[in-house]
């Protein structure tokens, strides 16, 4: 088998909301194990949508997606959970349980591994220790302030010490103080190993941490310069 | 309000069905008493002498089907029907007459008495002067038991039915409860939770309504039991002993309840399997 340090690759992937518009063309791109790459573009330039494919809660219409060396999109439905376990994801909605308190929305992905209780109370209080909500552990996610949610949701994608991070306007709700400290605390993450994503239309943010750059337009590649196709 | 919904048409579905059973759980009882003990009973005519019921009698004792003979005299036979039936006490004292013959009560062997040869001895012993009539029990249980096969029929029929209902009705509440939780379902397969993880709490859940649905049954059933020959008083006289109930045995019960739960685990599976995918 050939050794590649890549780990999630698109080749020529395409996909199409509704006809006629393509809302990706003909995306390949490499992205290596503990990169740390800002997706950008204008709103509507398909960020989110890439995303998606990548933890495949959307099955592009055409195209490859090969992840740690596994096509993704041959994986059975009853075997996603193996994908979706190395996948943290910071949602652009959230997607919390907003009748639950925080602390169970944090503890989710541990629960499905089965840790340990002890251990996932520990692991929990520290994600949101990272995140500065740890007296909000009993709150339903519902009596939070947006931000605040926002930041359940990142609490709730690093818990897991995930492989790859994904995340979807993160800091979009966050004053730009705590948008630094969200940012600085995924590039800590990323110290550890933790292949980091974040779709952004942030500028200030990217000039800021800017590493590798991945720029969209309506649903192109571009700046494809900041980030080499050929893996090296 | 939904799960008891669910709760109450398992519960009647079963209740049908157990009703039927315990019914012809009885008939089967009753067939195989009677069963147990094959009798040909000789009537004799009217006032026939001792010496000619001692005729009969030796003439039956010498056939090799039967067991043993005993001799019923015209007042015996009429304290037994006023046993059986004391309403109609009344009747018998205007009627200052006994109207009951005497008779002789032939007990057949069991293993010896197939069809044919109690045929042939009933055959023999209608033509022996003194014997007005002869009957023969078996004829009774056979219809008894075949009543009993009857109401098993039906009441698998019904109940049958029934239970399919419920199992559409049970899938769909918990499709009901699956859609209410469409989000979490959606969240727990997002970050990594196996289709077994998500499916077993609903699972559990339509398991859960089937067994309770069918125990409330089984309750409800055990009062019908205990209430019924109440309500009935003794106005059905003999016919109360066939339209009896006798509750489901042990093993029956456990079945019936084993049967909830598959059908709230299936009903269950049906509905969740539809939102795992992708």
């Amino acid at each position: 088998m050939l050794v590649s340090d890549n780990l999630i690759e698109l080749f020529h992937v395409w996909h199409q909301y509704q006809r006629p518009n393509w809302a990706l063309s003909d995306i390949s791109l490499r992205i290596k194990k503990g990169d740390f790459v800002f997706l950008t573009g204008p709103s509507g330039s398909g960020k989110t949508t890439l995303l998606k494919i990548i933890f495949r809660e959307i099955i592009p219409t055409e195209g490859q997606i090969v992840i740690e060396g596994v096509n993704i999109l041959r994986i059975p439905d009853h075997g996603i959970y193996r994908l979706r376990r190395m996948i943290g994801i910071v949602f652009q909605d959230f997607r919390l349980l907003f009748h639950r308190p925080v602390y169970e929305n944090v503890a989710l992905p541990l629960q499905v591994l089965g840790v340990p209780y002890k251990e996932i109370r520990r692991r929990v209080f520290n994600a949101l220790r990272m995140v500065n909500l740890q007296h909000k552990l009993g709150d339903p996610p519902s009596h939070l302030s947006y931000g605040e949610q926002q930041r359940v949701a990142i609490a709730r994608a690093i818990v897991n010490a995930p492989k790859i991070l994904l995340a979807d306007e993160p800091t979009g709700n966050l004053d730009t103080e705590l948008a630094f400290e969200i940012i600085n605390l995924f590039k800590e993450i990323n110290k550890q190993g933790t292949t980091v994503i974040i779709g952004t239309h942030d500028k200030e943010l990217i000039r800021h941490f800017g590493s590798k750059i991945l720029f969209l337009q309506a649903g192109k590649l571009l700046g494809k310069d900041a980030l080499p196709l050929s893996g090296n | 309000m939904r799960n008891l919904f669910s709760v109450t048409i398992i519960c009647l579905s079963f209740l049908i069905l157990g009703v039927f059973w315990s019914l012809s759980n009885n008939l089967q009882h009753v067939a195989a008493r009677l069963g147990q003990n094959l009798v040909v009973t000789l009537f004799l005519n009217k006032d026939l002498p001792g010496k000619d019921i001692g005729l009969v009698r030796d003439k039956a004792g010498r056939s090799p089907i039967v067991e043993s003979l005993r001799i019923v005299t015209a007042e015996e036979a009429m304290e037994r029907f006023q046993a059986s039936f004391p309403d109609l006490k009344d009747v018998l004292d205007n009627l200052k007459v006994n109207p009951f013959p005497a008779s002789i009560e032939a007990f057949l062997q069991a293993e010896k008495a197939r069809p044919e040869a109690v045929a042939a001895f009933i055959q023999s012993m209608i033509e022996t002067p003194g014997v007005e009539d002869v009957e023969y029990n078996r004829d009774w249980v056979e219809k008894v038991r075949s009543l009993g096969r009857l109401a098993r029929a039906v009441g698998l029929f019904l109940g049958g039915i029934l239970i399919l209902a419920s199992f559409f009705i049970i899938s769909n509440v918990i499709k009901l409860n699956v859609l209410s939780r469409k989000n979490e379902i959606e969240i727990l397969r997002l970050v990594g939770g196996t289709n077994a993880f998500i499916r077993i709490p609903f699972l559990l859940e339509g398991t859960v309504l089937g067994i309770l649905g069918s125990l409330v049954s089984l309750l409800l059933l055990l009062a019908l039991i205990k209430i019924f020959p109440v309500y009935l008083g003794s106005s059905l006289g003999a016919l109360q002993e066939l339209l009896n109930f006798r509750y489901l045995s042990f093993s029956q019960g456990l079945g019936l309840v084993a049967a909830g739960a598959a059908i709230g685990w299936m009903g269950s599976l049906t509905s969740v399997s539809k939102f795992l995918k992708a």
